[in-house]
């Protein structure tokens, strides 16, 4: 639950980062399900080139498993992460298209996922807010670091490995490519945005 | 999770990995070797699955009741005893538009308890869940947290399980929209009484116009909802039925 909602970061860079979750129901339309999640793999495939990840908590994430893979998987959940509204919604509107009767999430800025949603002749039905954080917030790390660890909601990404990754880039031990990648591998549902995650590296080596 | 003192080589590459930084430099045989905080442990096991230790120094055990609740909150890949299931909740407003679960007039509550990444003792988690409790709010009950407390009324958890620290852990429940400010008033007074922190969310069913009352709600209350959602876009079927 709510592992897409916390994720943290201005307008500027969530415009960039878009996740979709597609599942079905315990007791209500996934018992047999397997041959929808294979359909609901087969359309996500045909936007693997814009994905910056994909994947579920039982097969893996990109780095660990395939779109062939996936399309074969019996597990009820899929997810995918977008770094472009455009390409969120050409997806959204095949799913619309397709009539797969499994429920479709999409987290991101709701002024552009509602735009998305009416574009295409779709009704948002249920929306969550995140009202932030509370309690003895001084014991987390710095925001810019947050932007990168929240894009994990099982918060298996640490802060001391984004600033070791940083480390590792200043010292030549690394490219940005190579560290996204190293904490995008501690993620096992495939919901960390490596492109994002790239371009605050960046962002946060620029401003050191 | 554990190290072997024996095989370690002291060369420090797991310890940034560890998400409550528990890995720490310990002196063994005249030699610094790593080892792992076994009361800071939340036992997500992100050490051994970030395969870097070049010794193969790094083992999980099998875990006994109570410390066994570590690793089901803490790591995806354990299910719970309780549900059988992965994760930390339900499946809550991801399946909304097939299970109806949060109607019009109601708001859906979900309050991770240490998260983003603090981690959460389960004393903590009770300081809470109690505080609900006390307003007479339901808790879920198809989440872990709810299967593990011995009084699902007060909120309340046996006294075992009260020193177990886990990344994190949902507290869900649904009200009437028209008792959610007194739900975020008294979340607001708890925060100032744990020793970590926790995320809220909150889920509305959409009305006809896309008016949400319950974010009007948190605003009025004072809480800034983020411009980030999650929203289900009702492609799911056979949609449930408004009453």
């Amino acid at each position: 639950m709510t592992h897409t909602l916390h994720r943290r970061g201005k307008p500027e860079d969530l415009h960039e980062d878009y996740v979709l979750l597609a599942m079905q129901a315990r007791g209500v339309n996934r018992e047999g399900c397997e041959e929808k999640m294979g359909q609901v793999w087969e359309v996500l495939s045909h936007y693997e080139a814009d994905l910056t990840n994909f994947g579920n908590m039982t097969d893996g994430n990109s780095h660990t498993t395939s779109m062939d893979v996936l399309k074969r998987t019996t597990w009820h959940m899929a997810h995918a992460v977008f770094k472009d509204r455009e390409t969120l919604k050409a997806c959204l509107k095949e799913f619309k298209e397709r009539d797969l009767g499994i429920s479709v999430v999409i987290s991101g800025l709701y002024e552009e996922t509602e735009k998305i949603c009416s574009e295409i002749g779709l009704s948002p039905h249920t929306v969550e807010h995140s009202l932030g954080v509370f309690g003895k917030t001084e014991l987390l790390p710095e925001e810019n670091v947050l932007e990168i660890t929240t894009m994990c909601g099982h918060a298996l990404v640490s802060p001391s490995l984004v600033i070791q990754m940083i480390d590792d880039i200043n010292e030549g031990r690394r490219t940005y490519e190579e560290a996204a990648e190293e904490l995008s591998k501690m993620c096992d549902c495939g919901i960390f945005n490596l492109y994002r995650a790239k371009k605050l590296l960046r962002k946060m080596i620029s401003e050191a | 999770m554990k190290i072997d003192k024996e095989a370690c080589t002291g060369c420090e590459l797991c310890r940034p990995y560890c998400p409550v930084g528990a890995i720490q430099a310990v002196e063994h045989k005249s030699e610094i070797v790593s080892d792992i905080d076994q009361d800071a442990c939340v036992e997500c096991g992100v050490c051994l699955k970030a395969d870097v230790c070049p010794a193969d120094a790094i083992y999980e055990t099998e875990l006994e009741w109570p410390r066994s609740i570590r690793a089901a909150f803490s790591n995806p890949m354990v299910r719970h005893p309780s549900s059988g299931a992965s994760g930390r909740g339900t499946m809550e407003m991801k399946t909304n538009d097939v299970t109806g679960r949060y109607r019009r007039g109601f708001a859906g509550i979900g309050i991770e308890m240490g998260r983003p990444g603090i981690g959460t003792t389960f004393r903590d988690l009770q300081t809470v869940s109690m505080s609900l409790g006390r307003l007479g709010v339901i808790f879920e009950s198809d989440n872990p947290v709810t299967a593990t407390m011995i009084d699902a009324k007060t909120g309340k958890f046996s006294e075992e399980v009260l020193n177990e620290r886990v990344l994190s852990a949902i507290i869900e429940f649904k009200i009437e929209t028209n008792r959610l400010q007194e739900v975020l008033e008294t979340l607001r007074e708890v925060s100032g009484k744990i020793e970590t922190v926790f995320s809220v969310g909150i889920i509305s069913r959409i009305g006809p116009e896309g008016s949400m009352p319950n974010v009007e709600i948190a605003r009025k209350a004072g809480f800034s909802p983020r411009p980030n959602t999650k929203t289900n876009v009702g492609l799911g079927r056979p949609l449930i039925e408004e009453v």
